[in-house]
């Protein structure tokens, strides 16, 4: 359990804006809910990610509205390949990529990353880990370090905002349970953005996981002491930049600015501080299919982007305007679909990466000796992640474990379900004409019900219900047959 | 906004003493209990006047946590004058300033001008430093040193311009090479004329806000 001394904490960071009495608050039954309300002003309004006050920049502007029939295709195509995870991984793994590149569906999203991370597979094969490490104390000097950067992940997304809420608490759990975990690395301050965001999509124990595939197989060495996995990355980004944009690779080069100034959070942080929310997402499901490319390749198209052009340069010469210039980037240049297909478009492949990496690895050696910290090799992407550690079906079955707990019934046949079962058949019978291959297999009734349970529905906060049923709707819409 | 002077500064400090609210209530006037930690680093800028010049401050915030002090080195290049901040309500935040210190020293240049800052000195209540102890650690190492608070705003003000002021002093005593930017000063090109002419005395008073 969370241990927020909600009284020490609060005081020296009590806001001096009005806050809004918990009662106001949409989540106030939530066990663990405080009064402390990280600070913002009573009219607030939650843009449909869960940021209040749009508080993630640009988040609704950049955002690309699907039609509800494509997302509704889109959710059946996605739950055929998570029933099917091992055979489409196996056989299609080219149509999973570029499904991940066309954003996956936002109600499967969780479930997609933690199958694509390979934590879904770490989780059945460590059955009840989390739930050790959960209940143990925990080193306090890593606690103390951990409790006071709770109400600073993302302090206005209503997930978070709450002092010792239901986020805060689960946060406090999840990084907790990751320094027993990897006592030698301990807990790392740009680990709890990550680890904040997979908790907007799931549940602890699954967040846990995909906190320690990313930790380990995506990102190995990033948060270890002395920080020098990402030192080097910084290198080979500087040295992929020549041939990506030779104008911004000179421009940096002149003005002598070290990687680590612009791009430590970009890829601490996998970029969940800097891009609207809508392209976190769309970055994130390209990250956990095809690994750190993609990272890449999101620094260097807003660095050519803002460092590429000569005029561009002209309004920035000298190393704190480059700075302040990369601090600021256009929101043109991160909109969701801009960004995407600039990112598709990059011709830096993970070859491209590992073999720059061998380059400064070598530089790095003879400048400055050995590593201290020897990570394990960098795994690129999904499919590289399963060959490594082969599950079982076992392991890929989704399931139903959450509705215990929940003790939600079953979803009734109401009249308005079967309106949508007709609206659905209608779908199906249009998606079917537009179909090139046939799915892998039909969703049996015990995996439909599988589907209704397995959606962490108790960890959804309750104020982020209404998007959150709109989404269950239209996968039951779907799956009904 | 054309300026005499530009300095660099950086902030250092451990983790959640209140360097980035120090920043804030200098550059924005504004405490913001509220927001984001601080990962890599984040600048901020402000202009104000010393003896009748117009200075420009640009300021570098640091992430504190121990593992990111690797790569702190990096924004100590070409500082000229640094906040070293700690936590008046917790000790540890005290004792590790040597090893805040030997690092500034290490990587910086040997005449970058030192603040010592006790912050949060609005909690009275729960002080587990005295004003003291700071400033026989700021004599004993050749620091200036105030107590501040970035609620409060308290002092807040003097610090940036007391640093400022000294890093002034050190530029007419002739001990910074202000042609050379890696000592963290630049002539603006609005001084580069009269260059000759610095008084002895300070003025001190900021220009009104305003980032820039």
């Amino acid at each position: 359990m969370a241990k927020i001394e909600n009284g020490r904490l609060s005081a020296d960071t009590r806001s001096i804006r009005t806050i809004s009495s918990s009662s106001h608050m949409d989540d106030e039954s939530s066990i663990g809910s405080d009064s402390e309300i990280n600070g913002f002003t009573s009219d607030r309004h939650t843009d449909k990610y869960g940021f209040i006050g749009g508080a993630q920049q640009y988040s609704e502007e950049s955002a690309q509205d699907l039609p509800p029939e494509v997302l509704r295709q889109r959710e059946v195509k996605w739950l055929d390949m998570l029933s099917n995870w091992d055979k489409w991984m196996a056989k299609r793994h080219n149509k999973v990529r570029l499904r991940c590149q066309k954003g996956i569906p936002p109600s499967l999203r969780g479930r997609a990353w933690l199958y694509l991370s390979g934590g879904k597979v770490k989780k059945e094969q460590n059955r009840g880990k989390f739930e050790e490490l959960d209940s143990q104390a925990g080193d306090p000097k890593e606690l103390d370090v951990i409790e006071k950067d709770l109400h600073r992940q993302f302090p206005f997304h209503e997930m978070f905002v709450s002092r010792g809420g239901h986020g805060q608490q689960d946060l406090f759990r999840v990084l907790k349970a990751y320094t027993l975990y990897r006592p030698d690395e301990g807990y790392c301050q740009a680990q709890a953005p990550i680890a904040a965001v997979l908790l907007m999509h799931m549940p602890a124990e699954d967040a846990f996981w995909g906190l320690v595939q990313i930790c380990e197989k995506y990102l190995p060495g990033y948060y270890s002491a002395g920080l020098e996995a990402i030192q080097l990355d910084g290198e080979i980004l500087y040295a992929l930049m020549r041939r990506v944009s030779p104008l911004a690779y000179r421009h940096l080069e002149k003005h002598k600015i070290e990687p680590i100034l612009y791009m430590t959070e970009w890829f601490m942080c996998a970029f969940s501080r800097t891009l609207p929310w809508a392209s976190v997402l769309r970055v994130w499901d390209m990250f956990l299919c095809d690994g750190v490319k993609i990272i890449f390749r999101v620094g260097m198209v807003l660095l050519k982007c803002m460092l590429g052009t000569r005029e561009k340069l002209k309004a920035c010469q000298g190393q704190y305007e480059t700075m302040e210039l990369l601090r600021t980037i256009e929101p043109r240049y991160m909109q969701e679909g801009f960004l995407v297909r600039e990112v598709l478009e990059v011709p830096v492949s993970a070859r491209d990466i590992e073999r720059e990496h061998h380059v400064q690895l070598k530089r790095w050696r003879k400048n400055r000796g050995d590593l201290h910290c020897k990570s394990p090799p960098r795994m690129h992407g999904a499919r590289a992640i399963m060959a490594s550690e082969p599950p079982s079906r076992q392991d890929l079955r989704q399931n139903p474990t959450i509705i215990v707990e929940s003790q939600l019934p079953p979803p009734p046949p109401t009249p308005q379900l079967k309106k949508e079962e007709k609206k659905s058949k209608e779908e199906k019978s249009k998606e079917k004409k537009g179909k090139k291959k046939g799915s892998m297999k039909k969703t049996t009734p015990a995996e439909r019900s599988a589907l209704f349970s397995d959606f962490p529905y108790e960890h959804i906060h309750s104020s982020s219900r209404p998007l959150f049923q709109r989404n269950f709707f239209s996968i039951q819409a779907c799956i009904v047959q | 906004m054309a300026y005499a002077y530009l300095f660099k500064y950086i902030i250092i400090g451990d983790t959640g003493v209140g360097k980035s609210c120090l920043l804030l209530q200098f550059t924005d006037k504004r405490f913001q209990p509220v927001h984001d930690l601080t990962i890599g680093v984040e600048f901020g800028a402000r202009m104000i006047t010393i003896d009748g010049k117009q200075i420009k401050l640009q300021i570098w915030d640091t992430a504190g946590q121990e593992s990111f002090r690797s790569i702190t080195r990096s924004y100590y290049r070409g500082a000229a004058g640094a906040l070293l901040v700690y936590d008046i309500t917790r000790r540890d935040t005290f004792n590790h300033l040597t090893t805040w210190l030997e690092d500034a020293r290490q990587h910086s240049n040997s005449n970058m001008v030192i603040m010592l800052i006790g912050n949060k000195s609005d909690l009275e209540s729960r002080r587990e430093v005295k004003k003291e102890e700071g400033e026989a650690f700021a004599r004993e190492h050749g620091l200036i040193f105030m107590e501040t608070s970035a609620k409060t705003a308290s002092n807040v003000e003097e610090a940036f311009i007391n640093t400022a002021k000294e890093i002034y002093e050190k530029i007419q005593e002739g001990v910074f090479d202000i042609n050379n930017e890696a000592n963290g000063i630049k002539i603006g090109p609005q001084h580069a004329a009269t260059n000759s002419t610095l008084s002895g005395s300070q003025g001190g008073q900021q220009a009104g806000g305003g980032c820039c």
